[in-house]
């Protein structure tokens, strides 16, 4: 659960992605395809190098994702239900994936916010990328 | 860890730009740790008061752990060939002494670059983020060698 100041500061950071997910979630994506390539695995659609309108394309769909996160932290698993039921029963990725990818989506806050993104900020967002990650592989079994 | 010639010369130039002992990211690294994931705290019980995000933030003996850490990476990039020969005696100590779960060198390695990505910005590109995670990996690695 997140308390009213961390979501205020999962509220803050977001305005910073919003109108911007396409390019936001290419910049993940490449981030988590470089740095833990075996991430590409569950990507065998994009093939060995994705290219930049790919990236834009799925990054897209990533972002708009955390984004209905963002508006319903309150009820996550209500909200995100229906991805919870494709990652469980289509996608299938391994629960070890999920901190890479947290990972690299606050190396790329780091680099865009840079001294604004505070510990604080950071401690928040923490959370709040753990908990979906959490509602997102709840049905696994 | 197989040494790069390329990655090797990136880490050193990005690591030389700084000195680490005026090194911004060193000053808050273990702070960073502290809050982001308070059950670290289990092993800093003689550090004082760590009762507050304000008050881990200005403690000093926490702001000398950062420093000291830091001062390890840039061994570790002198000796990228035998990280774990490197990182023998305080893997040692990690274990026999301090009693200090692995994981959190993972932990402290990922806040790490999360750190130099805030101090670097837009220069942070993705491979150069694989490189530092490849390093924090490493040393990771290195420093869990002579658990028992």
């Amino acid at each position: 659960m997140l308390s009213a100041q961390e979501r205020a500061h999962v509220a803050q950071v977001w305005d910073l992605i919003a109108g911007h997910e396409a390019a936001f979630g290419a910049e993940l994506l490449l981030r988590l395809f470089t740095v833990y390539p075996s991430t590409k695995t569950y990507f065998k659609h994009l093939g060995v190098c994705p290219d930049e309108a790919q990236l834009l394309t799925h990054g897209q769909r990533v972002l708009e994702a955390v984004g209905v996160a963002v508006q319903h932290t309150d009820h996550l698993r209500a909200a995100l239900s229906p991805l919870a039921d494709l990652h469980a029963q289509v996608l299938r990725v391994d629960p070890a994936n999920f901190p890479q990818l947290i990972q690299c989506f606050h190396v790329m806050l780091a680099s865009h916010l840079q001294g604004e993104f505070t510990v604080q900020m950071q401690a928040a967002w923490d959370k709040f990328l753990t908990e979906v990650a959490v509602v997102l592989t709840e049905k696994y079994r | 860890m197989m040494v790069n010639m390329s990655l090797a010369t990136c880490l050193g130039n990005s690591s030389r730009a700084l000195k680490v002992s005026d090194f911004p990211p060193a000053m808050v690294l273990s702070h960073r740790l502290l809050v982001v994931y308070p059950w670290t705290q289990r092993f800093f019980d003689n550090f004082g008061n760590l009762s507050s995000t304000s008050a881990i933030m200005g403690n000093p003996k926490v702001k000398a752990h950062g420093k000291k850490v830091l001062t390890s990476f840039g061994d570790a990039i002198k000796n990228m060939d035998n990280l774990k020969g490197a990182f023998a005696k305080l893997s040692e100590l990690h274990c026999d002494k301090l009693h200090v779960d692995p994981e959190n060198f993972r932990l402290l390695g990922n806040v790490l670059v999360i750190i130099l990505a805030s101090h670097f910005g837009k220069e942070f590109t993705p491979d150069m983020q694989a490189m530092w995670q490849k390093l924090v990996a490493g040393v990771a690695t290195a420093l869990a060698h002579k658990y028992h």
